[in-house]
């Protein structure tokens, strides 16, 4: 059972469902600071520009991704009631979001080098 | 309507309008600015799309969580304070999100 596509699919849209619940809310209190003014809002900028956010980005890149291929391949899969085709679709869905993750990867590790240097 | 129903219906909106805000809010790929900000959502079209993701966001995500919290039978006699704290959780969110959405 835990080897099976099904579980692996549903065990990475948890985890990576839970971390987007996290980051939401990071992300809503640290835009919010606008409101309270510049000073606020740059404040709370600082660690979201540091360079461990700029590799957590790259993680959060990732669970978007992933989040949002997987989650999909079920809407297709029941609209359409291709449940024969769900493995070839999870390989699909994980293959499509690696290589975004690759693509937004390589910008970030390119931007990163770019302000170290 | 159903839970599972509502993150469907969710997941379709968050599709639409999460395109259109890393479009609008993110591309070409910078650093989010206070200015920047201040800008766009003097847009009456920004901040009905903003307000738009913003709810179907949030109600995909306390829905998820509560599925998530309640699939684990020792927490599943739980059911009625995850409500009440997602409720709150989600209203306090909106409310603030709204604020930073409304307030130029």
């Amino acid at each position: 059972m835990y080897k099976t596509t099904g579980f692996i699919s549903f065990l990475l849209r948890r985890v990576t469902g839970v971390a987007l619940v996290l980051y939401l809310f990071t992300h809503i209190w640290v835009i919010g600071g606008a409101v309270t003014g510049e000073a606020t809002f740059n404040t709370r900028m600082v660690f979201l520009t540091s360079p461990l956010f700029k590799f957590l980005e790259i993680g959060l890149l990732a669970a978007v991704f992933y989040h949002g291929f997987d989650g999909l391949r079920l809407l297709l899969i029941n609209w359409f009631k291709i449940t024969d085709k769900r493995k070839s679709m999870f390989a699909a869905a994980f293959v499509l979001a690696a290589l975004m993750v690759a693509a937004g990867g390589t910008l970030i590790i390119l931007e990163l080098i770019h302000l170290g240097g | 309507m159903k839970i599972f129903q509502v993150q469907r219906i969710t997941a379709v909106a968050l599709l639409l309008f999460m395109f259109m805000h890393i479009i609008v809010m993110h591309y070409p790929p910078r650093e989010m600015e206070y200015s920047n900000i201040v800008y766009l959502m003097q847009f009456p079209g920004m901040k009905v799309i903003e307000s738009l993701f913003l709810l179907s966001v949030l109600l995909h995500a306390l829905t998820g969580s509560y599925v998530v919290l309640t699939d684990y039978q020792a927490l599943s006699r739980l059911r009625k304070v995850f409500v009440i704290v997602l409720t709150l959780a989600g209203i306090a969110a909106f409310y603030w999100g709204a604020l930073t959405i409304w307030t130029w």
